[in-house]
């Protein structure tokens, strides 16, 4: 039985487990990162690249912004590979009153943290992207959000967290953690090897539940599956997000491609089994038809790919993320439901900060595990 | 452990070779010598190179090039070809227009 | 959403004789295919198939495509052509379908995977060119749109593919230039090469591509001389003047519909999916049949599509256990007639040094494409005597027998193992009706009268080129190597409708070039 010892032990290489590895190598922490697959085998190879603060819960609002603000744009120089972020803007079109409601409280909630989001109608629609159809009435325009490459983001953190010196196994499936005199200390593995850090950090999306599960922690989060398409190369037509109020997201990616996702709500119970990560018969129907109806242009465009993923749903809508009070050692990153990118690295700079037993440049108070100790709804939390 | 799983294997320099400039997937144009780095650069598996590089995201989605890039990378990593998994194949089998896969009719 | 008792997706051989198989027992059969026509492979291959009668063989690839559909149509199976299967979704047994113009989706009780095999790619210096294509490309190309695919032509493999294709360029009026392989040996069947090799077409063995030059389109190739770990050796490059670089390098089965269904699948020149003898995957009520489960050939892809609808007529109760049992030994055995011979999976990668009969296998033959003349005698088909006669040059063991089919004089005998090589009887008497010369799809047989007086002979051999030389024009006799050796005068030029096709030309040699000319050129017309 070999221990493997490090300061830090993450487990999931996704863009949280990668760049929180990376900046743990930055302040001199060993680190090693336990993978179950391949690199960024989860959600964020999978998700569809939107690098978003607006229409999100104020809660989740500060990593948002800190990670658009003071990480994106400087990814590039600083991994050797190129995230291809774009802050281009965002804008997310209606065509009904509830749609514009919508859009109203987004506007309300970015207004609150001091995201600029205007309301766009008529015309002025058309301004910002002329290929939009006229049946759109309403639009929320985010000149803040915009997009970037999940699939190389996630693995440009890789690559230069393990340039640092960062550890990676893959093909490690965790099966249980081991509290030590009151800390949780080990990490043990499918195949028996065991590995051993002063702090565990669990970003290994929904797999994480049953992780923490072995020393009795628990999270609301329940797996749902998405789809996305993705096109040949197209020309280039506008390079800002586009989502709509009918649920579908994606933009125009470097390569001239459009990826865009949603979906039915039916995955869960039709054509696709909880292990097993295969594109349904559905979704892929529903996203052309969603996105064909408010930007009719992309309707004559091929594509060539669909895929899924599971999000981490969790049931108040943001992420656990942070330390166990009177648990010390692990420290969470789990439900991010389904929009856990744009905040990722801002997330894993947290885990970070906390495994290296510094204050958060962000604060995640709002976060934190306890807000599910009691069924009243704490102030603490939820105020 | 294997050997595979360990990302932290030294793989020493890369020894440039007279071939790194034959484009090996042709829809995306990637060179032998982009495939070769890219494995340098910490890319163990057909997935992560594709997903970094590109080789096989391209309108045949591997078709051609598929068994190279996997020749290359085993090669660049000291093992036998089938230790390298293979592409996954998802739908649509052919691009398809968003307006053809989108207007469902129901079969009778 | 419309369910069958079968879908089956592809409409090739294996497809077709899959979904006649499942109709015959009364099951209603839904048969997908992205093309406009059915047939699969088929309906370009031009050439008369092996085997034997059951096997459809001497019948040119495309009138089996042809027959199979019209079996199919009969039995009411419902045809969807231009159908492309987008996407296959297990446990609900469904398929979605996309048409061009909308999709939709069917479900089966039981789904028969038939979607073939893609040729291979094989990357080298220059290979994005316009001009370097795979041969099957061309293939379609000629056969299919009556379109040449270049007009000096390198081709790149010695399988059947590149031979089958390598004769078909010939006959589209394309210059061969040469067939290469980095193998030691030609990777096809030797009557095959004979019939290239007879136009004067070179063999290059271990020889392999080093670059395709030209900046807009091929302009030439740079070919060099391998090892043994089938490295290029330095200094041995020579350049050939062509327009068009074919690759045939082998298929590839395609089989992400099956990998997409999440059942087992294993390596084997490419990924396929396990299936047991009935072509039953590990998922219930789904099977593989035909190129898609293996690389083999159209016959053999025929009767595993019947087995995979026979196993799945007899697991839904159409046929009782010991029906079934009886047609499956059937369809088994005539598959395993199939599966012997020269060529035979389990003699893959060996080198025989002799037939099933003893007789020394010709290396000549494996690394040249021809006979060599001192062979010729040592084979059972290859006899010498007075009056016209048959001359059989079929000399590696392939499961074949059209030959014996065709005459009705009994002078050509292979027996009940098709694999024997055939015997030319020297007891019957030869009517010079030229049926065996025309039946036989190696065109390996000739009519040799070795003394016609005046110390001439009359050769007479399969012609599948045209325009038809006239009677009693000059010409040129070519040896096996295709080299001229001789003058001759054409005699004679049969087109029979029960010839098919291959016209019989009959010309009058030198005496001592019975046994050595083999093929006809007309003069140049200076």
């Amino acid at each position: 039985m070999s221990v493997k010892i490090a300061d830090v032990i993450i487990i999931g290489s996704g863009i949280v487990g990668s760049s929180a590895a990376y900046y743990c190598r930055k302040k001199g922490l060993s680190v090693i990162v336990l993978e179950a697959e391949i690199i960024g085998h989860g959600g964020s190879s999978r998700n569809g690249g939107g690098v978003r603060q607006s229409g999100r819960d104020a809660r989740e609002l500060p990593l948002a912004m800190y990670a658009v603000k003071h990480i994106w744009p400087n990814l590039k120089e600083e991994l050797g590979v190129d995230p291809e972020y774009m802050q281009k803007g965002y804008l997310v079109c209606g065509y009904n009153e509830e749609h514009k409601r919508g859009i109203e409280n987004r506007i309300k909630v970015a207004a609150a943290a001091g995201i600029e989001m205007t309301l766009l109608q008529g015309k002025d629609i058309q301004e910002v992207n002329p290929y939009v159809s006229e049946h759109v009435t309403c639009a929320g325009w985010t000149p803040s959000d915009g997009s970037a490459n999940p699939l190389t983001a996630t693995l440009g953190f890789y690559k230069r967290a393990r340039e640092l010196g960062a550890q990676y196994y893959t093909h490690e499936v965790v099966v249980k953690l081991q509290i030590v005199r009151g800390s949780v200390k080990r990490v043990l593995t499918e195949k028996g090897n065991v590995y051993e850090g002063s702090q565990i950090i669990v970003a290994a999306g929904y797999e994480g539940r049953n992780i923490i599960k072995t020393v009795g922690l628990d999270v609301p989060v329940y797996p749902r599956l998405v789809d996305v398409i993705i096109t040949e190369a197209a020309a280039p037509m506008f390079d800002h997000m586009i989502g709509g109020m009918s649920g579908f997201y994606g933009h125009q990616t470097n390569h001239g491609s459009f990826v865009f996702g949603n979906s039915t709500g039916r995955e869960q119970t039709l054509g696709c089994y909880a292990d097993k990560l295969y594109s349904t018969a559905y979704n892929p129907a529903f996203i052309c038809n969603t996105v064909g109806v408010d930007i009719p242009a992309l309707k004559p465009l091929k594509i060539i790919r669909t895929w899924s993923g599971w999000i981490d749903m969790c049931t108040d809508g943001v992420p656990v993320i942070g330390e166990v009070k009177d648990l010390p050692g692990v420290i969470l990153d789990i439900g991010s439901t389904g929009h856990g990118f744009c905040p990722g690295p801002a997330v894993g700079q947290t885990l970070a900060e906390i495994a290296n037993g510094e204050e958060t440049s962000v604060d995640i108070s709002k976060l934190a595990y306890e807000r599910f100790d009691y069924a009243t709804k704490s102030k603490k939390y939820y105020a | 452990m294997r050997k595979l799983d360990d990302r932290n294997i030294d793989l020493g320099e890369i020894i440039p070779e007279l071939d790194d400039h034959i484009i090996i997937c042709r829809c995306e144009e990637i060179t032998k010598g982009e495939i070769r780095e890219a494995v340098h650069m910490g890319m163990f598996t057909m997935t992560e190179v594709k997903r970094l590089l590109r080789p096989g995201m391209g309108l045949c989605q591997g078709q051609t090039c598929s068994r190279y890039v996997r020749n290359i990378i085993a090669k660049e990593l000291g093992v036998s070809p089938l230790e390298i998994e293979d592409n996954v194949a998802r739908p649509p089998m052919r691009p398809i227009e968003l307006q053809v896969f989108g207007n469902e009719v129901e079969s009778e | 959403m419309k369910r069958y008792h079968v879908i089956v997706i592809g409409a090739g051989p294996a497809g077709l004789s899959a979904a006649i198989e499942a109709a015959s027992h009364g099951m209603t059969v839904g048969l997908f295919d992205e093309n406009a026509r059915p047939g699969g492979q088929l309906f370009k291959q031009i050439h008369k198939f092996f085997g034997s009668k059951e096997h459809k063989a001497k019948i040119r690839g495309f009138r089996i495509g042809e027959e199979l559909l019209a079996e199919a149509e009969k039995l009411g199976v419902e045809v969807h052509l231009n159908s492309t299967v987008m996407g296959i979704y297990f446990p609900m047994n469904k398929i979605t379908v996309s048409n061009g113009e909308s999709t939709t989706s069917y479900s089966g009780n039981n789904i028969i995977l038939a979607a073939g095999a893609s040729e291979n790619a094989i990357p080298f210096d220059g290979w994005t060119l316009p001009g370097v294509m795979g041969a099957g490309a061309a293939q379609t190309l000629m056969n299919l749109h009556g379109v040449q695919p270049g007009k000096r032509i390198l081709m790149v493999g010695s399988g059947n593919v590149g031979l089958v294709v390598g004769f078909q360029l010939i006959q589209s009026g394309c210059q061969l230039e040469a067939i290469i392989d980095a193998a030691p040996k030609i990777g096809g069947y030797g009557v095959h090469a004979a019939k290239v090799a007879r136009t004067g077409v070179p063999f290059l063995l271990s020889h392999t591509i080093v670059r395709a030059e030209g900046t807009e389109s091929v302009t030439g190739a740079v070919i060099a001389q391998v090892d043994e770990y089938f490295q290029p050796i330095p200094g041995t490059e020579r350049h050939l003047d062509v327009d068009t670089i074919l690759i045939a390098t082998g298929l590839t089965p395609m089989s992400k519909l099956a990998e997409m269904t999440g059942c087992d699948m294993k390596e084997m020149g490419g990924k396929v999916p396990v299936v047991d003898q009935y072509g039953m995957t590990s998922i219930e009520g789904l099977y593989a049949a035909g190129d898609v489960s293996g690389i083999e050939e159209a016959s053999s892809a025929m009767i595993g599509g019947r087995i995979a609808a026979l196993a799945a007529a007899a697991k839904d109760g159409y046929i009782e256990q010991n029906e079934f049992e009886k047609s499956y030994s059937d369809y088994q055995s005539s598959l395993e007639k199939l599966r012997k011979g020269m060529f035979a999976k389990e003699n893959r990668g060996k080198t025989l040094a002799v037939t099933d009969e003893g007789l020394p296998i010709s290396t000549n033959l494996l690394k040249h494409g021809f006979l060599d003349e001192e062979e010729i005698t040592s084979y059972p088909g290859m006899t010498s005597r007075q009056g016209i006669h048959p001359v059989i040059e079929c000399t590696q063991n392939i499961p074949c027998n059209p030959c014996q089919d065709a005459c009705k004089f009994g002078c050509i005998q292979v027996g009940a193992d098709i694999t024997r090589l055939p015997i030319a009887d020297v007891k019957s008497e030869c009517k010079n009706c030229g049926m065996c010369v025309a039946a036989c799809p190696g065109q390996a047989i000739f009519l040799v009268e070795e003394d016609c007086g005046d110390h001439m002979a009359a050769v007479t051999l399969p012609y599948e080129f045209r325009p038809l030389p006239e009677v009693g024009e000059k010409g040129y006799g070519l040896s096996r190597r295709g080299e001229e050796i001789c003058p001759a005068t054409v005699l004679n030029v049969r087109l029979n409708p029960v010839f098919d096709h291959t016209a019989i030309l009959t010309i009058q040699v030198p005496k001592e070039m019975a046994m050595r000319a083999r093929f006809y050129r007309g003069s140049r017309k200076d």
